[in-house]
């Protein structure tokens, strides 16, 4: 049902992750849509993003920035990822002056997304809420690795690439913001925050050993 | 995914990317020399090995197949469309565009069991489990998205018994119920994941009422129920007038 809702971690680090993204609604207003999907992205450019994209060309870690807002598509979905919650506000404001007519979704910490949305005079219209796992919770990862995978919701950032990201890091062939982005281009949406996976890539460095060094 | 094994240098540097952990080293046969091979069975044909573009010698290949194996590409490989049920992605736009669509009128909740996530994968099998198990409430499956086109009978969540043993990387059972049957479909989904073998996420959502509070967070609140302190926001600001778009 989504690939931003169910990210994982905890209240510190999650306010360092906030996904605006658009797209339109097939045989309501998708039709010539691209150009107003286009000028969503250029808005959120000019705020300091962490990651940005459409699953239609990819993530900017994999493709240029001007490649991937020329190819929006009116089938499109446009992501940019934002760390800080002053730039979340400031793009809230700005999109809901431009009056784009697309729809407009903010995943993020509820109260903080609801918070900003009042700075912007904004009234949310539909919320969704991740009410967790179910099932066979033993063959999931450690939940400090989820933190990380969980932030391509379509689940291309795998468990064992980031154990080798980790692997790099504490063996010196990467920095953490090396491995954070390299962990950014398995996710095509743009979707994955490389900023935050670097800090959770520092913190864990610190306190993981591994038997394969 | 399949990896030529007389191309294949043997270098791993494709294990990592694998979202199932299925790329294992071997050997056909003593003194011959060591390459990786793919357990096809437990391979979803995501692609992200081949898309990774890492292996030096491009010994990955993705065959193309027929059915039923080819639903695990459609349904794990974000980049795909859904050939069998004409419906592109995994879900359907959901919340993303209730602004427009109005799919989730205020009284009524969306309610989804996303199969395989975070990160396991599941069987069909085990996605038909939860599909039995929610059709006894009596409830009407989305029939947009691209899971409910294996359903065989909607009515009892009986899927195509061609797909059952097909694993795929994440599969969405969505649904939009009256919102009183928020606590009954959770509780059901609860009791059914002792019966699977792999793991689902739950999703909720509801339009937001007309005095601006909460519906679905207050019923998990009034049930002791958990939800996350992460969430999505539809913000209300798509209308049928797209800037830019004529006709």
């Amino acid at each position: 049902m989504s690939h931003t809702l169910h990210r994982q971690g905890n209240e510190d680090n999650l306010q360092e992750d906030y996904i605006v993204f658009s797209m339109t609604a097939k045989k309501f207003n998708e039709v010539n849509s691209r150009h107003a999907l286009k000028e969503f992205l250029r808005i959120l450019d000019k705020y300091e993003h962490v990651n940005l994209g459409d699953m239609k060309t990819g993530g900017k870690f994999l493709v240029n920035k001007e490649q991937i807002i020329e190819n929006v598509a009116d089938t499109s979905i446009v992501h940019a990822v934002f760390s800080d919650r002053t730039q979340l506000k400031a793009v809230l404001k700005e999109l809901k002056a431009a009056d784009l007519g697309v729809s407009v979704i903010v995943s993020g910490m509820v109260k903080h997304v609801e918070e900003a949305c009042k700075e912007a005079g904004i009234e949310r219209h539909t919320v969704e809420y991740s009410v967790g796992i179910r099932g066979k919770l033993a063959m999931l990862p450690e939940d400090e690795l989820l933190e990380i995978t969980t932030m391509c919701g379509h689940g291309m950032v795998s468990q064992h690439l980031v154990r080798q990201m980790l692997i790099d890091l504490k063996g010196g062939r990467r920095t953490a913001q090396e491995a954070g982005e390299y962990l950014a281009t398995p996710c095509v949406c743009g979707a994955f925050n490389p900023r935050r996976a670097q800090r959770l890539l520092e913190e864990l460095a610190e306190i993981w050993c591994f038997d394969e060094v | 995914m399949q990896i030529d094994a007389r191309k294949c240098v043997g270098c791993g540097q494709c294990r990592p990317f694998c979202t199932m952990g299925v790329i294992h080293f071997t050997r056909s046969g003593k003194g011959t020399k060591v390459h990786c091979t793919v357990d096809e069975d437990e391979c979803v044909d995501c692609g992200i090995c081949y898309r990774s573009t890492v292996c030096p010698v491009e010994a990955l290949h993705q065959p193309i197949h027929g059915w039923p194996r080819s639903i695990r590409g459609t349904f794990s490989n974000p980049l795909a469309e859904h050939k069998e049920t004409r419906v592109p992605g995994r879900g359907t736009e959901e919340m993303k565009t209730n602004d427009i669509t109005n799919r989730y009128k205020r009284g009524y909740a969306g309610m989804a069991a996303e199969m395989g996530r975070p990160g396991t994968g599941a069987r069909m099998r085990d996605a038909e489990k939860v599909f039995k198990a929610l059709a006894k409430l009596g409830v009407e499956f989305e029939t947009n998205n691209p899971l409910t086109g294996l359903l065989k009978d909607k009515e009892t969540g009986e899927m195509n018994p061609e797909v059952l043993n097909e694993k795929v990387l994440s599969a969405i059972i969505e649904m939009i119920i009256p919102i009183n049957m928020v606590i009954p479909v959770l509780e059901t989904m609860e009791r059914v994941a002792e019966e699977i073998n792999t793991v689902f996420s739950i999703d909720l959502v509801a339009r937001i009422d007309e005095d601006l509070s909460d519906p679905v967070a207050r019923i998990m609140r009034e049930n002791d129920k958990w939800i996350s302190m992460n969430g999505k926001a539809n913000l209300g600001l798509g209308h049928l007038n797209v800037k830019g778009a004529v006709g």
